[in-house]
């Protein structure tokens, strides 16, 4: 089964501009653990922001967040995998680059977001179709 | 010859009263037809009786020296304490009943021996306990084989299903040979019949109450093996089965429907501990206490009756019929009506 | 129950259990079917869904009937016969889902969701005629169960972003948008009706313990 079966496609977006405190209410209010930052200009690629990012950067540092930038926090670049790619295949790119989620992309813009969530679910809905992932 | 007649009657009762034990689960689930389930406990009754019957029959001879005609009353009396006890739809135990009344006449006429009762009561006493231990070891054995070997849904309903067949095959000829005795055992003992004739006629009598009667107890609640599923009906018809049998090896007749309530028991250990009820246990022991009790009380009763009865017949109610021509009355009607129905039965070619 | 009914016996049995399989491939079908109508948007195909749903009514009543002519204990009957109606209801379903996309498109804003909805139906039912097929082996059904709630909660994750987006639609009319409103009932409700069923296999797999 593909990737795409198992991925998020719900992807929230925000803009560079906002601050940090509009990235923790939109965290906070959709029960998200990631969001995507708009790129700021045509250079530079779309950044990611993670909860882990927020709380171990800013309000563990006592940082106020609402004077922080989106684009200061978001992390570059988005580490995509093509759809047609395996299961697997993802799991290498998340545990080489330490990342708790890998983006599908398409053709140049995001199709969805394979997390560590759906890594689980995708492992235990394979099993139960008799199918083994890892050896 | 006509003594043995209340052996019948008592085998009737019997069979009617303890074939819901054997196939009753799983006539009223709808597994075995009715007609099926009689027909083959009738026939393995049969089998049972004749092969293995006789074992017992000494038991029950060794605790009173009877005459014919005392062994007519013990087994009346016992055939209508079991009559009246299954109509009060309360538990109805033949060995019992057949026990306490042989006593009963035994102490009446000075030959009763009570050392040999002790052998028997133990032997009542571990019906239901040997039942339970087997209840409870086969549910387990046979669950832990059955989860190693068949697993297949439509494999585990065949073994389901034949098993209850064989169970309750093996539960007739269980029942046939171990309670014949309670039937005929007397007349055995009286010197009437001869061990093997009693085996054939005590167990006629049980497959013909089988037959005739075992619909009515089959389809009341109280048997106490109904609302269990295939698997645990299964054993318990076993468990009891194997009890039973085994009390034949050992020559001591003893009751069915206490062997099923010490393999529901056994069997609901696995998982309820609530089957056993307090209740329960005093109905067993009333059993054990009341039964023979008023079985015993019964064939005293008879027996002084008869005794009082045949010369009040012999010297003023015989001759009194005589003496109206009713005697010659009934003879007479007799002989009109017996050629009447001879022609009837000619003219339609009979 | 008479000798001979005891000595074909398996037959009966065997027949209701292929059945019973094939009754549910009809179903994974149909959802098939479906997803493939959502993605090409072709209403003609939509169309097929409740033939095959009548199709479907006739094997559950030859199940049925074969169950009720002998097939089985009779303590396991009703629980074969629940199985199946249930397995019933989910192509009832599927069937008034097919029937309102015949005459209304999905407005563009959902028609992705929907897609995957309608994708996950599938993979569940898939999964649901895995798990019957282990039933019958008599095998552990604890993994299946799990993936199928996994199923269950990715619908239900998705059918709370539906309604939120629905509700930003414009509809003409009060009948345009109960119509939308029970297409998205019904596509997210079927996941729900699919676990009822694999509930049930649970019961019969433990029933005949």
């Amino acid at each position: 089964m593909k990737l795409t079966e198992f991925m998020t496609t719900k992807i929230e977006y925000i803009d560079p501009d906002a601050t940090v405190y509009d990235v923790v209410e939109r965290m906070v209010d959709r029960r998200i653990r990631s969001l995507v930052v708009r790129s700021p200009n045509e250079k530079d690629g779309h950044g990611v922001i993670t909860a882990r990012d927020v709380v171990f950067k800013v309000l563990a540092k006592g940082i106020d967040p609402s004077q922080m930038r989106a684009d200061e926090l978001a992390s570059k670049p988005l580490f995509c995998i093509d759809e047609e790619a395996s299961l697997v295949d993802a799991l290498e790119v998340m545990e080489q680059h330490n990342v708790a989620r890998i983006f599908v992309c398409q053709g140049g813009h995001i199709a969805g977001v394979v997390a560590m969530m759906d890594i689980m679910w995708a492992v235990l809905i394979l099993r139960a179709r008799g199918g083994h992932v890892f050896r | 010859m006509w003594k043995i007649g209340s052996g019948i009657f008592l085998g009737w009762t019997l069979g009617a009263n303890d074939s819901a034990n054997i196939f009753g689960t799983g006539v009223t689930t709808g597994t075995i037809r009715y007609r099926t389930a009689i027909w083959l406990t009738a026939l393995f009754v049969m089998a049972g009786a004749v092969v293995e019957g006789p074992k017992c029959m000494q038991t029950l001879g060794e605790l009173s020296r009877l005459i014919p005609l005392e062994a007519f009353c013990v087994a009346l009396a016992a055939g209508v304490t079991m009559a009246v006890l299954t109509v009060l739809a309360l538990p109805a135990s033949a060995s019992q009943a057949i026990v306490g009344a042989i006593l009963g006449a035994g102490v009446l006429a000075g030959t009763a021996d009570f050392s040999r009762l002790y052998r028997i009561v133990a032997c009542w006493v571990f019906t239901p306990i040997c039942a339970l231990a087997l209840g409870y070891l086969l549910y387990r054995g046979l669950a832990w084989m059955l989860d190693r070997t068949v697993r297949r849904l439509t494999y585990r309903n065949f073994i389901y299903l034949g098993g209850i067949l064989v169970a309750g095959c093996y539960g007739a000829y269980s029942l046939g040979s171990n309670n014949v005795a309670n039937v005929t055992g007397v007349y055995v003992g009286a010197g009437l019949l001869s061990a093997r004739t009693a085996a054939v006629i005590g167990g006629l009598s049980i497959a013909l109450g089988a037959l005739t009667y075992s619909r009515r107890v089959m389809m009341t609640v109280g048997k106490g093996i109904v609302p269990l599923d295939p698997f645990s009906a299964l054993v318990v018809v076993l468990a009891q089965a194997m009890t039973l049998h085994l009390f034949t090896q050992v020559g001591v007749p003893v009751s069915s429907s206490q062997a099923v309530v010490g393999a529901v028991v056994g069997v609901g250990l696995m998982g309820d501990v609530r089957t056993i009820s307090v209740r329960m246990l005093l109905k067993i022991a009333m059993g054990w206490i009341g039964t023979p009790l008023s079985a015993g009380l019964m064939a005293v009763a008879l027996i002084l009756g008869v005794d009082a009865a045949a010369p009040l017949w012999g010297q003023h109610v015989g001759p009194l019929l005589e003496r109206l021509g009713i005697t010659e009355a009934i003879f007479v009607a007799v002989q009109f009506y017996g050629g009447w129905l001879r022609s009837v039965m000619d003219a339609l070619g009979w | 129950m008479s000798f001979g009914k005891f000595f074909s016996r398996g037959r009966k049995e065997q027949q209701v259990t292929e059945r019973m399989a094939d009754h549910i491939d009809l179903l994974c079908e149909a959802c098939a079917i479906f997803h493939q109508c959502l993605v090409s948007e072709d209403r003609r195909l939509a169309r097929k869904v409740p033939d095959m749903e009548r199709e479907a009514d006739v094997i559950r009543r030859e199940i049925v009937s074969t169950i009720y002519a002998g097939a089985f204990l009779p303590y396991l009957r009703p629980d074969l016969c629940r199985f199946v109606s249930l397995v019933d209801e989910v192509f009832d379903l599927l069937q008034e889902t097919a029937n309102i996309f015949v005459y209304r498109t999905v407005p563009e804003s959902l028609k992705g969701e929907c897609i995957r909805v309608a994708l996950l139906n599938l993979r569940m039912c898939e999964l649901l005629r895995i798990t019957y097929g282990a039933m019958l082996e008599g095998a552990d059904l604890k993994e299946k169960k799990l993936g199928l709630r996994i199923y269950e909660k990715k619908i239900d994750d998705i059918k709370y972003g539906l309604l939120r987006d629905m509700m930003e639609i414009e509809v003409d009319n009060f009948w345009q948008g109960r119509l939308l409103g029970e297409f998205i009932d019904n596509l997210t409700g079927i996941s729900d009706k699919i676990e009822d069923a694999s509930d049930h296999l649970d019961v019969l797999n433990v029933s005949m313990r």
